[in-house]
């Protein structure tokens, strides 16, 4: 027999072995991943690159007073040369292609097409100096996500492994951050993600909440009233207005709307305005001579108004760029993307193309500041040649050689500001590959490095030396060697592009398969161990009304994760499972005459954890894009009564008096064994410490001065966490060295679990004890109730040792339940963060992280799986019966472990149909983490205890 | 034995007895009535269930309760020791006594308990209640072993019970599935509590009433079958 419970033992590790790898394979192809490195670039590291530092002199040499003579405060030159002096960038938030873009473009005119008429008329103008350019965003193509990529210049991916702890604020390297080190002046107004992704950068900032997405206008009309004053000032370097009525108006009413026309119309007007400030500020000395407005979307949206995911309506969007100086440089036809169409006029319209990508390098060459460490993207020509028009300016005006010698001005500083860009790009690839947790393969790398020493060769070879000495001869020759050299710089950031996107933005659906594969084979194996093992001990049969409903269950619970609805409202569908497992034993009790009274406590208990989830969930509405909070779910009475307030204040400790009175009673009832006994004391004194803690913290007992004695709020905690520690060292040390009577496992099951129950108790604060005092009561009816179907109490003798698959399945609801009552949900804005510093004031990664677990999975799998033994009866204690009771808390363990695989299952998935869902990384994503880390970790603890239980 | 049981029972109470066509009448009046409620209140009031569930289920329920009072307590046991009247009395606690343990269930399954959904979910209860309770009230009074043998042990015996237990498990039963489309996001004024469980249930009082009735061709003919 002990043999045989080894083995058992080891079918548990095997099982979390496969799962391990299973859940890895999957993990790999779906949850890209990218690390996040902490390094800057600053304006001294261009020294080490080949290019050259200092522009190519004759420009300055010959026209010292073509520029810069106007910017008042001209800085030390960084990368390269700044070619303008402010930039206003205006973000329309969700701005589809077709919104900027003229109605030739697209295959029949719509009525929310050719609204922001003043761009279009601009852009199309002769020997106009602005430019529509259609615009790619790397999904997911959320704001948040695309506001990073954009300032990062990199592709964000859903986990960006780094040290941002909770906080969305970016650590990465960025442009904006880039700006502030280089002295430039930023102001912001509109949609506050900003003030959260920078926090302290801005000089100013006027946010607005962005979060109520039926309201069309506060964002708006705030971005309004601070934009057009702001224009006449000269306190700033950058201006971000980012507007949000657009995006709103999508989600609310859909693209084809009254609501959303009007708003394209009332831009319009903005836009109109916003150009003739700046055109009247655009002379000679003017405040805006050479100021570059770009108006941007940060992604598309669907004609429904979603966007989130990869398709190509969320993905283009739209960009225009107007520089105030009125000549532009034209691009040479090489590297021109434009492509055109007749206009209803018969005139030759065209629009250009660029990838978000490559908006911080290109707005770093422009403002000649360094680009980010992270940066990606290439210096975009046509957009680089719309801000260098002041070059020229004077010397085709001077007509020395016509826009030829124009032409090859642009191409010198470009070939320059490329090889710049080349170098910081291959810079961040070698750093990154060396550094990352799963870097790039060497293949990828070698190829990489093949075409930057290629295009580096050239460059030292003949290029540089053209730019060193110029002549001025032999100008074709010349400019035939830069457009070679440019096209070798763009082959390189082309293959650089493709690889980190194929690393960053797709998915691997074969290793997804694959990962799917395994867990579903491994899911078939449990099934058979559960219902076949060990045939004496098994499940009675597989037609037995408690496995047909525990079957049932299981499917519904599996379904609802193909809606989004369903895993947002998961806590709330849990419940009413619960709820139902409970009014069916109710009706079992009923029919038998027996436990009414236990029935009735376990549905008051589902009702007093519903209400607890519903709390949970008006937290979650608060800070959930997806949720509309519903104050219809609230409680219609004022919570400010003193009365109430006392109880709320005083419940908590009651109920942790409570929790003590049950342990004593516990310990007083079994029979004596000593070391099983002093660590359940042992958290009697944890619960004591706990109470004491709350007392103190809380006004009405006047006890503040306590904290004083014992030295400190956070003395408590950590003697709580060192009970902790050493009541399950003493815990593994009984159960390897004393071979006393196996017979008390109960009596180790309350020593265990109650070992584990003081941190998680203290950890989730004040509701913390009142649920686990619902936990337990709830336990206790469903140990009670769970032989209450058996037909008379002969025939539950004789059925003894099945199993009764419904009383895990409510177990495991109850868990779930509990997951959600005690406040969690499933998305990382879900995390309790406080709890981590409970105890602690300075932050250390691993000890904070251990916490943050045993917080977020303290009641739903720590408590739930060792507390498993609790649903066995205890009434005979036969040494024969005890035996059989062994397995069939064995057979327990394996049915709660295939319970929570086949819902992990399910979530996989549904995750992996859904792959494409314009929720994917809002919802799926996060909640495919909690349940794989949740079956992690179950599987890992059910080692655990069948090593501590057998 | 159980056959010489129920003719004993069968020679004592006459009310008690229905046939499958009797049964078929009964609920014909019980739906009409259900329609004729939907009828008054879009009519009358022009208002519906979506509208103003709370007016609608009201109405619902006091056009409802009285007819299947009227009609069940027609049936009732021992109808030479109880009184038409009384039959009709006990019926009024029990709809009160179902209406709390229907709320209850509500609740404890996650109905909203705000201040603003209480008279929802009252009214919804008291019609859940003339679904369930009942009938059950009016024919079996207070007595325990019915109650029990019919609704806990799913044991009815006869005609009247089959009509008092089907289609008050049919109600629960939709009712219960009728909550799954309430947490889409779909946006219909029909999702929220109670409608879609007031669809759900009046549905599955329906579905009951036809599965009794045909339970009870069935029987019939295979006794038929089984005498012959």
């Amino acid at each position: 027999m002990e043999t045989y419970l080894k083995n058992k033992k080891l079918i548990a590790i095997g099982f979390l072995l496969i799962h391990s790898i299973a859940i890895l394979i999957f993990t790999r192809g779906f949850l890209l991943t990218r690390t996040e490195l902490p390094f800057h670039s600053t304006c001294s590291d261009v020294s080490l690159s080949p290019c050259l530092t200092s522009p190519p002199p004759p420009i300055h040499d010959s026209n010292p007073d073509s520029l810069s003579s106007h910017s008042n405060h001209t800085q030390p030159k960084c990368w390269t040369k700044p070619v303008v002096d402010r930039v206003i960038i205006i973000v329309l938030d969700a701005l589809r292609i077709d919104f900027v873009a003229p109605s030739a473009f697209f295959p029949e005119p719509k009525p929310w097409m050719d609204k922001l008429t003043i761009l279009q008329k601009l852009a199309f103008a002769n020997e106009s100096s602005a430019k529509i350019f259609k615009a790619f965003a790397d999904p997911p193509t959320t704001s948040l996500q695309r506001l990073k990529g954009l300032t990062t210049g990199g592709l964000p991916t859903f986990i960006d492994v780094g040290n941002s702890f909770g906080a969305p604020a970016i650590v990465e390297d960025n442009f904006i951050n880039q700006l502030v080190q280089n002295g430039k002046r930023l102001v912001m107004m509109g949609d506050d993600t900003w003030t959260q992704l920078f926090p302290n950068q801005f000089q100013k900032s006027y946010p607005f909440p962005s979060f109520n997405v039926k309201d069309l206008d506060t964002v708006d009309n705030g971005c309004i009233e601070h934009l057009f004053p702001t224009l006449y000032k000269d306190d700033w370097d950058v201006l971000i207005a980012h507007f949000l009525g657009v995006d709103h108006a999508g989600h609310i009413f859909g693209v084809d709307s009254s609501p959303m026309i009007k708003k394209l119309e009332q831009y319009n007007s903005v836009l109109e305005k916003v150009i003739s400030i700046l055109e009247s500020q655009a002379g000679p000395g003017g405040l805006h001579e050479n100021t570059i407005l770009i108006v941007m979307g940060d992604h598309g949206q669907t004609l429904n108004g979603d966007h989130g995911g990869g398709t190509a309506e969320e993905v283009e969007t739209s960009m225009y760029a107007m520089s105030t100086k009125k000549h532009t440089t034209s691009v040479p036809p090489e590297f021109d993307t434009s492509s055109c169409k007749q206009n209803s006029n018969g005139k030759q319209i065209c629009i250009s193309s660029i990838e978000q990508l490559d908006f911080a390098a290109t707005l770093s060459a422009l403002l000649g500041i360094s680009s980010p460490f992270g940066s990606i993207g290439h210096v975009n020509p046509e957009l680089y040649a719309l801000g260098s028009s002041n070059w020229d300016l004077d010397k085709s005006e001077s007509g020395n050689s016509g826009t030829q010698s124009a032409v090859k001005e642009w191409m010198e500083n470009y070939v320059n500001v490329l090889c710049v860009n080349a170098w910081q790009v291959k810079r961040y690839i070698d750093v990154y590959s060396s550094s990352s947790v799963v870097g790039f393969s060497s293949d990828d790398m070698a190829r990489i490095s093949d075409l930057y020493a290629a295009a580096e060769q050239k460059w030292s070879n003949s290029v540089k030396h053209i730019l060193m000495d110029r002549n001025g001869d032999e100008n074709s020759t010349n400019i035939s060697a830069f457009k070679e050299q440019i096209a070798a710089y763009l082959n390189f950031f082309s293959s650089v592009v493709e690889l980190a996107r194929s690393k960053w933005t797709e998915f691997n659906l074969n290793l997804m398969i694959t990962g799917f594969g395994i867990l579903v084979i491994s899911l078939i194996i449990q099934f058979l161990v559960v219902f076949h093992g060990d045939k004496s001990y098994a499940l009675g049969s597989w037609l037995s009304t408690g496995a047909a409903f525990t079957l049932f269950l299981v499917t519904i619970r599996a379904c609802s994760f193909l809606s989004n609805s369903y895993i947002l409202e998961e806590g709330k569908v849990a419940n009413f499972l619960l709820a139902t497992t409970g009014l069916i034993k109710l009706r079992y009790s009923v029919m038998r005459k027996t436990m009414r009274k236990e029935a009735v406590i376990f549905l008051a208990m589902a009702s007093v954890l519903r209400v607890s989830i519903d709390i949970g969930l008006t937290k979650q509405a608060a800070t959930s894009q997806f949720m509309s909070s519903s104050p219809s779910s609230m409680l219609g009475i004022a919570l400010d009564l003193p009365a109430l307030t006392y109880a709320i204040e005083i419940a908590p400790i009651v109920s942790v008096v409570m929790l003590i009175c049950v342990l004593y009673i516990a310990i007083a009832k079994t029979p004596s064994e000593g070391m099983w006994k002093y660590v359940t004391v042992g958290s009697m004194i944890s619960y004591f410490l706990i109470a004491l803690l709350w007392a103190s913290e809380s006004k009405i007992f006047g006890l503040d001065g306590v904290l004083q004695v014992t030295g400190g709020r956070n003395r408590i905690p950590q003697t709580v966490y060192a009970i902790g520690l050493v009541q399950l060292f003493l815990l593994a040390y009984a159960r390897m060295f004393c071979t006393g009577e196996k017979r008390v496992w109960a009596t180790r099951a309350v020593a265990l679990v109650s070992a584990c129950s003081s941190p998680v108790i203290l950890l989730s604060g004040k509701q913390g004890s009142l649920l686990a005092l619902a936990y337990l009561l709830a336990g206790y009816c469903i140990m009670r109730l769970e032989g209450v179907e058996r037909i008379t109490q002969s025939d539950r003798q004789d059925k003894f040792s099945k199993l009764n698959p419904l009383c895990v399945m409510q177990w495991s609801l109850l868990s779930i339940c509990m997951f959600f009552a005690s406040g969690h949900w499933c998305a990382f804005d879900g995390l309790r963060y406080g709890a981590a510093f409970v105890g602690f004031d300075e932050f250390v990664l691993i000890r904070q992280a251990i916490l943050l677990t045993i917080e977020t999975f303290g009641f739903s799998v720590i408590l739930s799986v060792f507390g498993l033994p609790i649903l066995v009866p205890i009434h005979s204690q036969t040494p024969q019966a005890h035996g059989q009771k062994r397995h069939q808390l064995f057979q327990m363990y394996m049915l709660f472990g295939v319970i929570s695989a086949t819902t992990v299952t399910a979530t996989i998935l549904c995750v992996t149909i859904q792959r494409r869902h314009l929720m994917v990384w809002g919802l799926f994503a996060p909640k495919f983490v909690f349940d794989v880390v949740g079956l992690i970790l179950t599987d890992l603890l059910i080692c655990l205890a069948s090593a501590y239980y057998f | 034995m159980k056959e010489g049981k129920k003719k004993k029972k069968t020679e004592t109470s006459i009310g008690e007895s229905i046939s499958a066509l009797g049964a078929f009448f009964v609920y014909l009046i019980t739906g009409l009535f259900l329609a004729v409620g939907f009828w008054v209140v879009g009519e009358k009031y022009s208002v519906d269930l979506i509208s103003d569930p709370s007016l609608t289920l009201r109405l619902l329920w006091i056009i409802e309760f009285p007819i299947v009072v009227i009609i069940y307590s027609l049936f009732r046991r021992n109808p030479e020791k109880c009184s038409y009247f009384r039959a009709v009395g006990r019926s009024i606690l029990g709809l009160i006594s179902g209406a709390i343990i229907n709320a209850l269930g509500a609740v404890s399954l996650g109905a909203p308990i705000g201040l603003q959904s209480l008279p929802k979910t009252i009214h919804w209860s008291f019609l859940m209640s003339v679904f369930t309770v009942v009938p059950a009230t009016a024919v079996f009074g207070a007595s325990w072993t019915n109650w029990h043998r019919v609704f806990a042990s799913l044991k009815p015996t006869g005609n009247i019970e089959y009509m008092i237990l089907i289609p008050a498990y049919g109600a629960i039963i939709g009712g219960w599935f009728g909550a799954w489309p309430m947490p889409l996001d779909w946006e219909r004024p029909w999702q929220e509590w109670p409608i879609c469980v007031c669809y759900g249930a009046i549905g599955g009082y329906i579905v009951g009433q036809i599965v009794s009735l045909s339970l009870m061709i069935f029987l019939r003919k295979h006794k038929n079958l089984k005498l012959a």
